[in-house]
């Protein structure tokens, strides 16, 4: 019987990692079994097949189905809300808006300095289209609609600004009280930047445009909030179930014990499900007033305007170089937009530049502002990828400028420790070398450039080939970890996690990590995670933070419960924990192998049927800093009389330290450049900016995103797997944003190769190259 | 999301046509793209009538003479697949492939395609512009980077949405019509509605006619026809600009000569210019580069459009050099 069940969850004849003593750090894993594997997702089936319940498909009995009035105007004064017509309207349950002070409570919103300031959940001024309103709930999703169009509000529609190049121009109207300037323009520097210039060889001077992206997670944004007594309990779409905790438990003045949220499942998130909607508040609220569940999912329209972008950015950089490849200085002014609310217009926008290249001379100035547009939220890897079409555009300059292989500009350039973080911290590891010279070895560079610098000619369509590089600013995640394991009488396993599995295969990486420590199959794991109620604090899933900062504590859970259990076998066994060690689902003693006893018969674990380990992140090194590379590189081709593009093959070469599951691992590595593609070739957010500051492309298909015919079906992730034992006990570094943010630039030099054309703004289409190949045909 | 609206599914074409009649009826046929009117409140509807019964009206034949009839039910993706279409009307065929996405070729109606509505994201946005009935364009000085460079008359900048009328156009089809009062059959190109003579209307058709039939009539000898068009992105999408070209040769002369471009103006444009820098000659680089030139010479660009002049240079080039003998 008990051999039997070894057979079941075991694996068999592979070596499981000694057990450090109590106290003792566990050692960097060498050989691994499991970790590192393609494994398909321990959910996968689930997920396609349907099974998988996210939030927007739960349904409980007596739910009732909420909308919201959203202003249409991107600029107005609410001066009434009529709703008398909407409550009588058949099915309709509640009504609330900014008229109804018991269901308008505080809402607070964080300054630029950090500090909150307090608005409401229905402010009277709307600040952009899609601002908050009212909001009904009512017996059928249509009866909410027709109610919502049957509430009659009174605007006093107010002057807008729309283009946040205008923004400050004088005589445009203040969307807030203090102007439309989001806190302090930031300004860096180092070094002496003048002189830097006067050292240079060769000093080049762009302008750089990139259009704002709106979030488009497949799962809309939504949740679905039900009272029982006293506590509440929301199934929502996030990214991070303790985040919208906290924000509910603030707004509406409750413990946090009374307050569950629900994430299992999640259809994907890039940053805008990182923070708390007000949808959340309004659906509890109406369950409250009703007494019914209530279920709030937005419309996509209505994500489109209301639930964050990647804020357009206008950035000029001036740099300067000296034959032999060293840069001497570089200047960096920038301006990116808020939208109407502070929301980070300008983060992190210039840390490449300050960051990537070894420069001893450089200044960078950013302005954030106000317009009437929707406000930003994070977009995987906030500021990185817009610095990196203009910083790696740059690069690709300024090498032709003193005639030297971009790659090899690159590599001269390239620093061993952090010259924007104060005290100057060495990088814990830097793949940023191998990215480059691995990926163009397997990409084929040398001799592409050399054939496309003989012949660029294919019929009507001109090629060429680009290669750009990146880091990201935060490798080792963020936050605390608590992880709880539970090892069953039967040799089975539990794993309880406060983590989102936002898409990136969180969950199947977890199991690997446990299934590595007790060499146990994956299979026989039960995951159990993003849920308030039954799990540990976990901070948001984003900043490429999972995998560096659970995997971790999983890891220490796993070390916990094998300890447990060799002190537990030790009885048994009449020896040390210390003398043994663990194989096919059993414990023997290392000078004696025969003596072996199947875990299953330990005689304390069947006495209490389990055994719990709680594992915690160990602390990150202060004195060295954790950084993903990457280097990226296509080929593509410009039909040379209609300007269309066609990207024909791109390669990622990533240094995101251990690679834990290869299969996700691409997964993300094909993903990001999917939706850098999308930055370069296809996505704008575009405003009337003439007539009514309206966004005009509120659609699938207006707003366009790039389909499978816009994205290469030859596409070769190659890691280079330079593990950070310095990091974190599994040696991982963070994947999901570094793998999209050199992408659009990428793009962008390998159609500079193809044409002579520096495309400065995005997206990058037939609409701008038909224009510019004339040109340049006309220039000759 | 969609209005109240009663519907109807009725059994002969009569029928159809009398409830066409009653007050805010719409025709139903795929619906890809009615439906998407109504949900974002384009305009509204009382009765929806869809014709989806009318098995009559789908179907490709051949007639007698060597041309087709098209039944107006026929999915996009049919014609598309069509081996006579393909061989003997390449440029509808390559038209309807490249029509929306797969799952829209394979609802979407030939009929519908060359009835929708147009694309310009004020009229299709919270905008009362006077395509809907308001008292402004709102592109004309607003955001118009997919807006026409001809026939506008200063008007209305849509361009027309469908990559089949195009083609249909250069290979001098036939309407057939079937209303309250008559039937009957128009050609192709006096099918369509520019802004100056009904700023509201795309098409002559009156509330309860109904497209029956597409006719081709046979292909003049020789004949060869194509259609190619560009986009913003590689499907699911419509043309920035397009064209369709339907040409005879005598030895290596054109003989007989259709240009009509899409994404170009509120009616599939032919451009007589650019047929005419052609017609009796060989098509020489030199030829070539004439008709290009003639065939943007009148364009009216707007603020953003600009590029469309070049762009539409490059693919009349690109394509007529694709059609040398
Ligand atoms: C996202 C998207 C992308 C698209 N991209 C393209 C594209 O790239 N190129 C392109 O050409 N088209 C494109 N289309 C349009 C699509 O091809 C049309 O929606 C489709 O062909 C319409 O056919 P249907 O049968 O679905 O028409 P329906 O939606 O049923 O009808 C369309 C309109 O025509 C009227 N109508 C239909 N049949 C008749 C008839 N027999 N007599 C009189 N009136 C009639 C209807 O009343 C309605 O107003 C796209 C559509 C969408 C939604
Ligand atoms: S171009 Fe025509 S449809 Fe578009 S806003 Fe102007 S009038 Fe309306």
């Amino acid at each position: 019987m008990d051999t039997k069940k070894e057979e079941l969850y075991f694996v068999h004849n592979t070596p499981v990692p000694e057990t450090p003593a109590p106290g003792q750090k566990p050692e960097p894993w060498q050989q691994t079994q499991m970790v590192g594997q393609r494994r398909a997702r321990v959910d996968g089936y689930e997920r396609v097949s349907g099974t998988a319940a996210y939030p927007s498909d739960v349904i409980l009995p007596k739910m009732l189905y909420a909308a919201i009035l959203r202003c249409p105007h991107p600029h107005a004064t609410v001066k009434k809300v009529d709703t008398s017509a909407a409550v009588k309207m058949p099915g309709v349950h509640a009504v609330i808006s900014g008229m109804t002070p018991a269901t308008n409570p505080v809402w607070n919103y964080r300054t630029w300095e950090g500090h909150l300031k307090k608005s409401k959940l229905f402010d009277p001024h709307c600040r952009f289209e899609g601002d908050t309103v009212a909001a009904v709930a009512a017996e059928t999703p249509y009866q909410a609609q027709d109610a919502l169009r049957n509430i009659d509000v009174t605007y006093d529609v107010l002057p807008y600004v729309s283009d946040y190049r205008k923004a400050l121009d004088t005589g445009t109207p203040n969307i807030h009280a203090e102007g439309n300037q989001v806190g302090q323009p930031q300004t860096q520097e180092r070094g002496d930047v003048a002189q830097g210039f006067a050292e240079a060889d060769v000093v080049l001077e762009e302008t750089y445009y990139t259009a704002c992206e709106i979030h488009t997670p497949l799962e809309l944004h939504g949740c679905l909030a039900n009272w029982d007594g006293d506590r509440l309990t929301v199934w929502e779409s996030t990214q991070g179930v303790y985040a919208v905790q906290a924000t509910i438990a603030e707004v509406l003045e409750l413990p946090l014990s009374k307050v569950r949220v629900i994430g299992h499942y999640m259809g994907g998130g890039f940053g805008s499900k990182g923070d708390t909607s007000k949808y959340s508040i309004i659906a509890a609220l109406l369950a409250q007033k009703t007494g019914r569940p209530v279920k709030l999912f937005l419309t996509r329209e209505e994500t489109y305007l209301a639930t964050g972008n990647r804020p357009s950015s206008h950035m000029t950089l001036k740099a300067g170089v000296k034959k032999d490849g060293r840069l001497t200085a570089m200047e960096f002014t920038a301006i990116g937009a808020s939208g109407a609310y502070p929301a980070g217009g300008t983060s992190l926008l210039d840390w490449l530049i300050k960051d990537l290249y070894t420069c001893p001379n450089v200044r960078t100035h950013t302005t954030d502002v106000y317009i009437n547009a929707g406000p930003a939220r994070p977009f995987r890897a906030p500021g990185h990828p817009q610095c990196a079409w203009a910083l790696e555009q740059m690069m690709d300059a300024l090498a032709e400028a003193i005639a030297m292989d971009p790659i090899k500009l690159r590599l001269q350039n390239i620093p061993d420790f952090s010259q924007a973080r104060p005290g100057n911290p060495p990088y814990t590891t830097t793949g940023y070398k191998q990215c480059l010279e691995e990926g163009a070895t397997q990409f084929g560079w040398q001799q592409l450039r050399k054939k496309y610098a003989a012949n660029k000619k294919d019929g009507n369509w001109l090629r060429g080939v680009g290669v750009a590089g990146s880091s990201w600013f935060l490798g080792n995640g963020f936050g605390p970890a608590t992880i709880i394991l539970k090892l069953y009488a039967d040799g089975s396993v539990n794993l309880n996690m406060g983590a989102s599995d936002i898409g990136t295969g969180t969950k199947t990486i977890m199991a690997m990590v446990v299934a590595e420590e007790l060499g146990i199959k994956p299979e026989a794991i039960q995951i159990e995670h993003a849920d308030t109620g039954t799990t540990q604090f976990a901070s948001v899933s984003g900043g490429s933070k999972t995998v560096p900062t659970e995997a971790p504590a999983v890891r220490d859970a796993a070390i916990t419960v094998k300890r447990r259990l060799l002190e537990m076998a030790a009885e048994d066994l009449k020896s040390k924990p210390t003398d043994l060690s663990l194989k096919n689902g059993k414990v023997f003693i290392k000078n004696n192998p025969s003596k072996a006893m199947p875990i299953t018969a330990v005689a304390k674990l069947k006495q209490h049927h389990v055994i719990v380990g709680v594992g915690n992140r160990g602390p990150r090194p202060t004195d060295k800093t954790v950084i993903p590379f990457a280097a990226q590189f296509c080929e593509v081709a410009v039909n040379a009389h209609t300007g269309e593009v066609q990207i024909l093959r791109f390669l990622g070469a990533h240094d995101s330290g251990r690679v834990m599951n290869r299969l996700t691992y691409d997964n993300q590595v094909f993903g990001g450049i999917t939706m850098g593609i999308g930055l370069a070739t296809t996505e704008k957010r575009v405003l009337d900016h003439n007539h009514t500051g309206k966004m005009v492309n509120r659609s699938w298909h207006e707003y366009k995103l790039p389909t499978s015919m816009d994205v290469p079906a030859d596409m070769q992730s190659v890691p280079i797997e330079i593990p950070d034992d310095v990091a974190n006990t599994t040696g991982a570094k963070g994947l999901g944003e570094p793998v999209t943010i050199p992408t659009a630039a990428v793009v962008a030099n390998a159609i500079y190769n193809a044409t002579g054309i520096r495309v400065t703004e995005t997206p990058v289409n037939a609409v701008q190259l038909s224009q510019l190949l004339a040109q340049h045909r006309k220039e000759g | 999301m969609l209005p109240n609206f009663a519907y109807t599914r009725p059994d002969t074409l009569k029928e159809a046509v009398k409830q066409l009649g009653s007050e805010e009826a719409r025709l139903h046929a795929g619906g890809t793209d009615l439906l998407g009117c109504l949900r974002d409140g384009v305009f509204s509807a009382q009765k929806v009538v869809s014709i989806s019964k009318l098995d009559a009206l789908r179907g490709i034949t051949k007639t007698s003479k060597g041309g087709l009839e098209i039944g107006t039910l026929t999915t996009i993706t049919a014609v598309a697949e069509h081996p006579l279409i393909q061989s003997d009307f390449t440029a509808l065929a390559n038209a309807a492939g490249e029509v929306a996405s797969p799952q829209l070729r394979n609802q979407g109606t030939l009929g519908g395609n060359i009835c929708q509505k147009p694309r310009c994201w004020y009229y299709r946005g919270e905008f009362d512009c006077l395509r809907k009935g308001g008292d402004t364009c709102y592109a004309a000085e607003g955001e118009n980077q997919y807006h026409c460079l001809f026939g506008s008359d200063d008007t209305c900048f849509i361009v027309h949405p469908s990559d089949t009328a195009p083609a249909l156009t250069v290979l001098d089809a036939q309407v057939r019509i079937a209303g309250r009062w008559r039937k009957k059959t128009v050609p192709i190109d006096s099918f369509f509605v520019l802004p100056a003579d009904d700023v509201q209307k795309e098409t002559i058709l009156g509330a309860d006619d109904i497209v029956t039939e597409i006719v081709l009539p046979p292909p003049p000898a020789g004949i060869k026809s194509s259609y190619c068009k560009v986009r913003a992105r590689r499907s699911w999408d419509f043309a920035l600009a397009g064209i369709a070209l339907a040409l005879a040769f005598n030895d290596a002369k054109v003989a007989h000569a259709r240009v009509v471009l899409s994404g170009a103006a509120p009616i599939p444009w032919r451009s007589m210019a650019a047929e005419e820098a052609i017609m009796g000659q060989e098509l020489t680089p030199d030829i070539i580069s004439k008709a290009a030139t003639a065939a943007v010479k009148d364009a009216e660009p707007l603020a953003q459009n600009g590029y469309k002049v070049p762009l539409f240079k490059g693919l009349v080039e690109q394509e007529l050099a694709k059609m040398k003998v």
